[in-house]
Formats: structure tokens, C-alpha cells, sequence
């Protein structure tokens, strides 16, 4: 918490906000660290109780980006990311709720929409217009092609591989992701008003 | 194309016939007959050699024999046997009676092969639990699945749930997928008794029910139940016909008053006539297994079911051939026709256990590698790699023309290149090279070792080295140096350089050209890589101490004593380019 005196510093040089500030908007009771980076043009919305982690790139060059309620955006992930397509649309990046983006994964911007309770897996990489349904797990390092479209409750996994995730366990992972999100509040400082 | 990293291979001996009887008397100075053996030069290329040649660190090296031994030619013996999941080290009287996988608690997800955890699942919707706070699970909440963390898998797929968290596997042995409790093959017995009591017994109704559920030919029987069977009726035909010969069977009957007994010495004194005709007809009176009772399983051939089940799930539910062959046989199965395709059936893969072993030398028996027994520690009590005893031969590019394809060699164009020389032993040792002048095989290049002959220094302290005499130091380095540093010039009979422990010598190479074979189409894989075989003979002088039992004792006139040891290796300096 902001209480404590010694606080920790990255090695990483500072990123240096370039571009124009996106237009936000943002819930009250988000938590979105001071080194987040957030460019583009359009808007970027983020709704309750979501947790954007220090360095977490939001790119809206392409189009929107919406977040929904409790996801956790980890370090070094990147959403809007503009991918081989290039396509702009309406909406870039559209995030359910419960949903957790881990660390150096990608989303690709057009119209890609990832489900609610969904988890992308360490440095994973979903392209433009992938459709990835409710409570998915696409584990670390796989790939979703662009314009690829996951089931609902399917996990992918080992290269591509797809199997149906049965334990019906969705309920129990969004008690945990909210939990989790009420302690990241207390570690992480938060500074919406930087980006507003 | 990838360029290539250049590399040294060294044969081992084992491969080649003529050094094997070499073996036995190698204290014994060299005949000159030995010398025309080494002679036949190597071909890097010929089919053999693929089973010969290893990287360096890849050998090891026996002190008796003083000679290479590769992972082809040592006896290898179990040291320990353990799990690599809990690292329990399992004792090796235990591998019979349980087989070769860990027997406690530690599985691989039979889909992924990712480890398995044990963790307990709440007890369906327990508003109280859930409202505690943090919501932590209390400990011993009951039922325990086996889950991967992975791709998500969950023991609960086949309905297969645990009543303790530990020695899963000896719950897991008794269930069933889905979750029912599997019948042992006394258990199947005892029931079939019941059974039959109840036939006799009971009013007819419940002797139809058991004529069809008990007394059919065709009883769905596991591997286990069918082989008590197959066991407990041929046991009993064995017994009832007395074999004779081979009775051990049936110990029981063993006395002089038996039958089996009296046949058996009537055969003795009577030759073996009376014996054969008497085992002829017994092995006409042995029957074959006839309904299920007795072991007979009939195949079923009946797939329908598979296939209407084949309808309606996805083609990720089947398994993949690999999937099928991780899986540890289950004594519950039904017989083996009836092993599944479907993903929904696969059952957690209990961990192979692993092992460590000690190796030794095919010819002296002694132990060249042997590590510390316990599991967790990674030393070794012996290990005797070849690295500390030959030297280790370095390639580095010096002089190469350009190519028109970067990272290739020129044909027809003088390549360059230093080989360096480390000597691992504390004594003086002599290099001897020979290399054929032009390469083995169709495209043979041409081949110029410009010092073939050279000693390195002993690998002494480094600190020694460093507190050295400087001026010293700089006039053993640069032998070969023609003039000042600018101008260093490779030069035919002197040593590139040479260090502390090290010499490098300048290699010429003149690659030959792809192009003269333009009637085959194209050269073979790898043909345009430039091997070079490479002969290293090296001879140092060991002071012969008293302790020294084997060596050789008839020349005991000085202190030390001559050792050579020689052997082929292989040089890959790189890909020969286009012209
Ligand atoms: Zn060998
Ligand atoms: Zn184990
Ligand atoms: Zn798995
Ligand atoms: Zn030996």
C-alpha cells in the first residue's frame, strides 16, 4: 500500500507515454497501476473492480477496448495489440467479465471478443476476430488464429490441441479471481486519475 | 540453409573390430603389425560409423584398459530404482510383487502427461463453507480428485473419486471407471458361489435370473478374473492327468506310493518308451477352456456401440495413439478387445519409475561410472569421463574466402582452420595427427595438416602458470609467429600457438566441388558437409609406482613408463558452398 516507504522499482527504464491520451472510461472502483501504458485514439473502457497491473499496454489505436468486471490484466500483456491484419474496426478488444489476460499475453485488435471466466494463459497470443467463449482456458503459449472461433468451457492446450474442460468449476474460479482482486487492491497503487 | 557449428567426433574403439583383441594386452609395447592396422583409414561416412562417433563428453574412460568406452560398449547395472515425482526410492524385491510404477500417490494426466495433484472438491453447495473466510477449503472436507492443472482434467471425468488423500494408487487399483468398486477374483468367485447356492436352493425364478446373469458361457470377465481362471483350470486338468516329467505342479502328490511317482521310475528303469506313450495319451486327455468359468473369453466383435457413440461426441474426444500407449494396463478392464478410443475412459497414468545405474568396463569389469545411491544427490562415487584423459579438440575458423552462400566454405578455394589442443592430464603429453590427404567419399576434398606433430605442456596449476616469469611465458606462446603479431602466417611444421596447456595447429582445407556430379541430381543429405577423419595418437610417460598393480611388471629398469593411447575422430568443419 501506498502506506508503506520503501517501495519497489523496476530496473526497466521508464516508458515514456508517447502518442495522444486515449479518451477513458473508467469505473470508480478500478485498479489500474501508474506504469500501465494506455495509447490509441479510441475510447478505453474499464468497468468494476477490474485490476490493470503495472505495464499492461492497452492499445486503442485500432478501435475500442472494453474490459469487463473483475479481469485482471497482468504485466507486460498487451490488448488491441495491432496484429498482422491491421484491421480497424468499431471495436478492437471486447473483454467479458471474470476474465484474466496473464503476463505477456496478446490480444490482437478487430473485433476480438474473449468470454466471460476465460483465462489467457502466460505469453499466449490470440489474433484479430478470435471468438473465445465463456470460462475457456487457453494455456501458456498457445496460439488462437485469427478469426478462430473456441467453444465455450474449452481448453486449449499443447499446440492447438482442444479438449472440454468438465469440472464445472466456473463459479468456484470467479470466487477465486475476486478474492484475488482484493488483494492485488491492497498491493497495488492505484492511479486512474493519471490517465483521465 | 542453417550454418553449420563445426564439431570434433570421436569413434570408439568398440566398433572396430581390430582394436577390440588389442584390448587385452595394451601395457604390451606395440608391435609394428599394430601400426598397419591403423593404417585403414576411417570413413566418417560408411553406415557403421553412425553407431561409433561421439561428442567427447558423451565418453567415458577406463583406467585399467586405457581406453575410450561410449554408452554402446559398457554394461550398465541398476543402482537404485525411484519415482521421479516424490523421489521415493523403491526397493528392488518390491518390482515383482508391484511392478515398475510408483505405487503411492503419484500419477500423470492421461490426457497431457502433466503431473496430477490430489485435491479435495467440496462437498456439493455448502453455503456455510463458502461464506468462511477466504473460503479455504477445511481440511479433510472429504471426497479427493486427481486434477491437472494443465489442460484441466479432473478424475471426476471417469467418475472416480477418493475417500483419503493418501496411497491413491491402491484406491485407484479398486475402482472402476465411473466409480464402482472392482471385484477381485476371489471376490468373483465367492459370489458365483452364492450363486450357485441360491440355484439349488432357491425357488425358480431365482434360478432362471442366475442361469442368465452367472451360468452363461460369454461373462463379461476383467484381465484379472480371467486369468485366475484360466490358472485355477488348467492347474486342476494338471493335477487330474498327473503328468509325469515335469509334476512340480502338483507337489502334493509327492511320495513314493503316488501314482505319478511310480511312473516316474517306471520310466527310468524302462528308457524313455513307456514314458512317451504315457505322456501322448495325456496330453490327449487336456482340454481346452469352454465357457467363462474356466478363463474363455469370447472376443466381442460387437462395435456398435462404439460407433453410435462415434456419432456423437467430437473428434477430440477420441484418444490419439499415444494417449492409448501411456496407459498402464488395468487389471479391471474388461478383456482387451474391449479397450476404449474414447477420451472419457482413460484412467491416470501412474509414474514409471526411473533409475540410476552404475556402468562398467566391457572388458576388465571394473566400474567406470557409478553414482550415489541415494536418490537425491546428484554426485557420483565414480565417474571416470574421457574428458579428463584426451585432450579436447576445439575448430575455429581462421582464414576463410568469401562465399557466394554466407556461412559456407568456397570449393576449390584453401580454407583455414585452427584446431586447438587441451591436454587434461598432469603430464607432457605428444600428439601425433594423420589424416588421409583427400577426404572419403564422392566429393573428396583435399586435406593439409600443416603441424602433425607437437607436444603440450602438462595441465599444471593455473596459478602456477600465472606467478611464472613473464618473459618466459611470452617466449613459449607465438612459436609460430613469423616476425611481429601483424603478420602472423600459418606455416608447415610450426604450432599456431600455444598456451599453458594448450597448442593449436593451423588445418588447410581445399573442398571439393558439388557441382563435378552433375549426372545425380542431387547430393545426398549432408553430403556437402566437409568431414574430415582425423587419426590422434597421443603418448606421455606415467611414473610406475609400487602401487600400480596392473601395469606391467616386466620393465621395472626405469621410473616411468611409455602410454599411448590412439583413436579416429571426425572433424566437421562446415558445409561446402556453391560454386
Ligand atoms: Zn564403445
Ligand atoms: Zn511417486
Ligand atoms: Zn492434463
Ligand atoms: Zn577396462
Amino acid at each position: 500500500m501506498s502506506s508503506s516507504s520503501s517501495k519497489r522499482h523496476s530496473i526497466l527504464p521508464p516508458i515514456s507515454q508517447s502518442g495522444p491520451k486515449p479518451p477513458v472510461q473508467f469505473s470508480s472502483s478500478i485498479t489500474i497501476a501508474d506504469s500501465a501504458l494506455l495509447t490509441g485514439s479510441n475510447p478505453i473502457l474499464i468497468s468494476s473492480e477490474s485490476v490493470i497491473h503495472p505495464r499492461a499496454r492497452l492499445d486503442s489505436l485500432s478501435g475500442r477496448i472494453t474490459i469487463g468486471r473483475r479481469c485482471i490484466i497482468h504485466e507486460r500483456s498487451t490488448l488491441g495489440a495491432v496484429g498482422t491484419s491491421g484491421r480497424i474496426t468499431d471495436k478492437a478488444v471486447a473483454l467479458g467479465d471474470y476474465v484474466t489476460v496473464e503476463v505477456g499475453a496478446s490480444i490482437e485488435a478487430g473485433d476480438t471478443v474473449i468470454g466471460d471466466g476465460t483465462t489467457i494463459g502466460v505469453g499466449a497470443k490470440v489474433g484479430a476476430g478470435a471468438v473465445v467463449g465463456r470460462n475457456c482456458t487457453i494455456t501458456a503459449r498457445s496460439e488462437i488464429k485469427a478469426g478462430e472461433v473456441v467453444e465455450d468451457n474449452v481448453v486449449v492446450y499443447s499446440n492447438g490441441m482442444r479438449r472440454v474442460d468438465r469440472r464445472g468449476v466456473a463459479e468456484l474460479r470467479n470466487k477465486g479471481q475476486a478474492r484475488q482482486i482484493g488483494v492485488l487492491r491492497m498491493m497495488i497503487p492505484s492511479n486512474p486519475a493519471k490517465f483521465q | 540453409m542453417a550454418p553449420l557449428t563445426p564439431y570434433t567426433y570421436i569413434q570408439c574403439p568398440c566398433s572396430d573390430a581390430s582394436t577390440l583383441g588389442r584390448q587385452a594386452d595394451s601395457n604390451s609395447p606395440r608391435s609394428p603389425d599394430d601400426d598397419e592396422l591403423d593404417d585403414r583409414a576411417f570413413d566418417p561416412r560408411a553406415p557403421r560409423s553412425n553407431y561409433s562417433l561421439y561428442p567427447l563428453d558423451y565418453l567415458n574412460y577406463c583406467e585399467d584398459c586405457q581406453q575410450i568406452r561410449c554408452p554402446r560398449c559398457v554394461a550398465e547395472e541398476i543402482v537404485t530404482y525411484f519415482c521421479p515425482n516424490c523421489l521415493f526410492e523403491v526397493p528392488s524385491s518390491n518390482l515383482k510383487s508391484e511392478g515398475n510404477r510408483c505405487t503411492r500417490s503419484c500419477f500423470q494426466c492421461p490426457i497431457c502427461i502433466g503431473p496430477l495433484s490430489v485435491t479435495s472438491i467440496e462437498s456439493p453447495p455448502d453455503p456455510s463453507l463458502l461464506a468462511a473466510p477466504d473460503g479455504a477449503p477445511a481440511p479433510h472436507s472429504g471426497p479427493y480428485i486427481l486434477t491437472c492443472s494443465y489442460c484441466n482434467w479432473s478424475s471426476t471425468e471417469i467418475g472416480i473419486k477418493f475417500d483419503k488423500s493418501n496411497s491413491i494408487h491402491a484406491q485407484l487399483v479398486k475402482l472402476n471407471n465411473g466409480g464402482t468398486t472392482r471385484l477381485t477374483a476371489k471376490e468373483h468367485r465367492e459370489r458365483r458361489k452364492e450363486a450357485s447356492q441360491d440355484r439349488l436352493a432357491g425357488p425358480p425364478s431365482a434360478l432362471a435370473a442366475a442361469a442368465s446373469n452367472g451360468g452363461e458361457n460369454n461373462e463379461e470377465l476383467d484381465l484379472e478374473t480371467q486369468f485366475a481362471n484360466l490358472k485355477s483350470f488348467y492347474q486342476s486338468q494338471l493335477a487330474d492327468a498327473a503328468p509325469g516329467g515335469s509334476g512340480l505342479s502338483s507337489l502334493n502328490d509327492l511320495g513314493f506310493s503316488s501314482p505319478t511317482s511310480l511312473s516316474r521310475i517306471m520310466s527310468l528303469y524302462t528308457g524313455g518308451t513307456v514314458h512317451n506313450s504315457r505322456n501322448k495319451s495325456r496330453t490327449g486327455t487336456m482340454r481346452e477352456a469352454l465357457i467363462s468359468d474356466e478363463g474363455l473369453q469370447i472376443a466381442s466383435l460387437d462395435e456398435s456401440a462404439a460407433i453410435q457413440h462415434l456419432h456423437s461426441i467430437d473428434y477430440s474426444e477420441t484418444i490419439t495413439t499415444e494417449q492409448s500407449t501411456n496407459q498402464p494396463p488395468h487389471l479391471g478392464e474388461v478383456h482387451p478387445h474391449g479397450t476404449s478410443r474414447f477420451a472419457s475412459s482413460l484412467r491416470p497414468i501412474p509414474y514409471l519409475l526411473r533409475t540410476k545405474r552404475s556402468k562398467r568396463c566391457p572388458v576388465c569389469r571394473h566400474i567406470i561410472s557409478k553414482p550415489e545411491a541415494k536418490v537425491a544427490t546428484t554426485r557420483f562415487r565414480i565417474k571416470l569421463v574421457a574428458s579428463a584423459y584426451i585432450p579436447t579438440i576445439t575448430i575455429r575458423p581462421l582464414n576463410i574466402p568469401s562465399s557466394s552462400t554466407p556461412g559456407t566454405l568456397p570449393p576449390l578455394q584453401p580454407s583455414q582452420f585452427i584446431l586447438t589442443f587441451q591436454n587434461p592430464r598432469f603430464e607432457t603429453i605428444n600428439v601425433t595427427l594423420a589424416t588421409p590427404a583427400k577426404t572419403p567419399g564422392r566429393f573428396s576434398s583435399k586435406v593439409t595438416v600443416l603441424c602433425p606433430q607437437f607436444e603440450i605442456d602438462a595441465n599444471t596449476d593455473v596459478w602456477d602458470e600465472a606467478l611464472k616469469d613473464t618473459s618466459d611465458k611470452t617466449k613459449l606462446r607465438r612459436r609460430g609467429a613469423a616476425g611481429d603479431d601483424g603478420t602472423h602466417q600459418a606455416e608447415a611444421g610450426k604450432i599456431w600457438e600455444r598456451g599453458r596447456n594448450w597448442v593449436s595447429i593451423v588445418v588447410e582445407v581445399v573442398p571439393a566441388s558439388l557441382r563435378l556430379d552433375l549426372l545425380e541430381a542431387t547430393a545426398k543429405e549432408d553430403e556437402d558437409v566437409l568431414e574430415i577423419p582425423m587419426f590422434v595418437r597421443v603418448e606421455w610417460e606415467v611414473d610406475v609406482g609400487g602401487d600400480d598393480v596392473g601395469t606391467a611388471p616386466s620393465r621395472d629398469k626405469e621410473q616411468t613408463e611409455e602410454r599411448e593411447l590412439a583413436y579416429w575422430c571426425v572433424l566437421g568443419l562446415g558445409r561446402v558452398g556453391q560454386a
